[in-house]
């Protein structure tokens, strides 16, 4: 029954995500972006990720996809572009790129990737954080530089220039 | 032998769901939750509340306000968004419903045991704001819309907090499951009194959640005619306020469940009487915010809740950092 | 929970909901039939009473951006501090350090981003 299940999250991110893409309301697209965002959340929690999972759905659903709402509603319906034209060119490109996807995740499947250990025995959620903080300890610093410049980049871009008193 | 579909009937995971803590006494508890707040607010404010509708004090009032709003016609506005139109409340309700599934009612009835329950319930509450986002949107009216935009920018300002209060739990507790949390309050006493002002926080910020007053800015009723809800018809109306209530019972189970030790207490009364005595407080005491404070301003929100309910959050964590830590360790 | 599989009383209660939403929609049919034609006033925008006028989204509160952004960053800060939180018997002061010095990197931009927020003419 684990397969039914990870069947209906995988056809519910990948349509959704489609969706996403081809709508041609921006605001259907966006919630659909969120729907997406969810199935992989499910996905997450398929793979025993549980944390990653509960955070992805706060902070992705929670707040990237309201922002990107927030946005869209805010410049309005004029934007979307009717979906394009299936031409020759973008088809095989895409036949192309499905076939190197696919290779890609059947070579690395079938090499010796440890796979997902169920944690009946409850998830090594101290582990992780062991991990984060004393392993990746310095690439956590990085990441605060990173959010730290996100917002004082995203609010200087965003501001309209003060003019002079 | 059996026959098996009074197997199915009775098994313990279908009576879980369909029956309690699941869906058939969400509906009735929100219901009844409804009566409370009408009567409570009216006995604060002198008046008598809902009398009519029954044996008792006007407690089968709600339900008769269901049935007559099921049978009212449904009509949606001009350039209305259909699909989310419908769409939204039934998710708020859905988000509610699921809310409940979480939280551990009595040493052995929960629905769901994660391991990661805490956030994985706040997570889900997070996604509330966004449901009013979209279903003043859809509405394509004015008063829609600006009830819609409200709730996202009341969002922004409790949301941090919200999360920051309940990370004091996790330092005292060491772990992310509410059952996890509540045979730590089984050892270690209530975790309301080492997190007090956690708890406090909790509370506020969960009352801004909810959009109760005073922080009812996206459906404030006398500024904005109910703001997101204000053109839904009939049916969809019931549907749009449900969730209201279905928050206000699972957001003060949650409160219970790791402020005040859940279902535990001494041995005579069953742990589930012990829940919702708990509980019951609670929602009394988030009732009576109502009748009590006047609304706040969108901006004083924003402001205030970067600032100081930031900054009290930040302090409660170092506060739990150093009951567990120890005081000479810096 | 979910790893383990569906129960399948799952189909059932599913079976269970869509037969009362049929019941509760057969029910109305039966016993309100009504004019299901909208006609121009149901179908006006509701403004108590007030012919509304001009289009529906229209007005934006665009001088909380700041705010949105705030939400979104800290939001991810979140995170970080909770994996920490958990563990913190066994980090004690020393795995905090880490913690400590992400906190001291972040929080600024907090500050300035209030007040930038302030000043409400930049938006």
């Amino acid at each position: 029954m684990t397969d039914l299940t990870f069947l209906a999250l995988a056809t519910v991110t990948v349509a959704s995500s489609i969706l996403a893409l081809e709508a041609r309301d921006l605001v259907y697209g966006a919630a659909a972006l969120g729907i997406a965002f969810l199935g992989m959340a499910g996905l997450f929690f398929l793979l025993d990720a549980s944390y990653v999972a509960a955070f992805q759905i706060a902070v992705y659903i929670g707040a990237v996809v309201v922002l990107i709402l927030f946005t869209v509603m805010l410049v309005g319906p004029q934007l979307g572009e009717p979906p394009l034209e299936l031409k020759r060119l973008s088809l095989l490109a895409a036949i192309l790129l499905s076939l190197l996807l696919g290779t890609a995740g059947a070579v690395s499947s079938a090499s010796a990737f440890p796979g997902p250990d169920n944690c009946g025995s409850g998830c090594d959620l101290v582990g992780l954080s062991n991990a984060l903080i004393n392993q990746y300890g310095v690439q956590l610093e990085f990441l605060s530089l990173v959010l730290a410049a996100a917002v004082i980049g995203a609010l200087t871009l965003a501001k309209t220039e003060t003019k002079a008193e | 032998m059996g026959n098996p579909i009074i197997d199915l009937l009775t098994s313990t995971y279908f009576l879980e769901i369909a029956v309690f803590p699941g869906l058939l006494s969400i509906a009735i508890l929100g219901a009844l939750l409804g009566w409370m707040e009408r009567k409570l607010t009216a006995r604060v404010q002198l008046r008598v509340g809902p009398l009519y509708a029954s044996p008792a004090g006007g407690i089968l009032q709600m339900f008769a306000d269901i049935i007559k709003l099921l049978f009212k016609e449904l009509t949606i506005p001009d350039g209305a968004d259909r699909f989310f139109f419908i769409m939204s409340p039934v998710t708020a309700l859905i988000i509610g419903a699921a809310l409940l599934g979480l939280i551990p009612f009595a040493p052995g009835i929960q629905i769901a045991n994660i391991e990661v329950g805490l956030p994985v319930f706040l997570a889900i509450v997070t996604l509330s704001p966004t449901i009013v986002l979209l279903a003043g949107w859809s509405a394509n009216s004015k008063f829609p819309f600006i009830g819609g935009l409200r709730a996202l920018f009341q969002q922004t300002a409790y949301e941090i907090p919200l999360w920051l209060s309940t990370l004091g739990v996790v330092i005292v507790t060491g772990t992310l499951s509410l059952t996890g949390i509540i045979e730590y309050q089984q050892n270690s006493g209530w975790l309301i009194v080492p997190q007090l002002l956690g708890a406090f926080l909790f509370l506020v910020t969960s009352t801004a959640e909810m959009e109760r007053l005073p922080f009812d800015l996206p459906e404030a009723e006398s500024e904005i005619m109910m703001g997101w809800q204000a053109e839904y018809p009939g049916p969809l109306f019931m549907l749009a306020q449900g969730p209201a209530f279905v928050k206000l019972y699972a957001f003060s189970a949650l409160f219970t469940t790791i402020y005040l030790g859940g279902y535990l207490g001494p041995a005579p009364i069953p742990p589930i009487v012990w829940f919702f005595l708990k509980t019951i407080l609670i929602i009394t005491l988030i009732m009576l915010f109502r009748s009590t404070f006047p609304r706040v301003r969108l901006d004083q929100l924003l402001r205030q809740g970067w600032t100081t309910l930031l900054t009290l959050s930040i302090a409660n964590i170092i506060i739990a950092y150093f009951l567990v830590v120890g005081i000479p360790a810096i | 929970m979910v790893a383990q599989g569906i129960p399948e009383e799952t189909g059932y209660i599913l079976f269970l909901f869509a037969a009362t939403i049929l019941l509760v929609v057969v029910v109305r049919i039966v016993i309100s039939p009504r004019d299901p034609r909208p006609t121009p006033e149901k179908r006006a925008p509701f403004e108590s009473g007030q012919i509304s006028a001009g289009p529906g989204r229209t007005r934006f509160i665009i001088q909380y951006y700041p705010y949105i952004l705030m939400f979104v960053v800290y939001d991810v800060i979140a995170m970080f501090l909770f994996a920490w939180a958990l563990n913190l018997r066994a980090l004690g002061s020393t795995g905090t350090i880490p913690v400590l010095i992400f906190m001291v990197v972040a929080l600024p931009p907090l500050a300035y981003a209030l007040h930038l927020a302030n000043q409400r003419e930049n938006w």
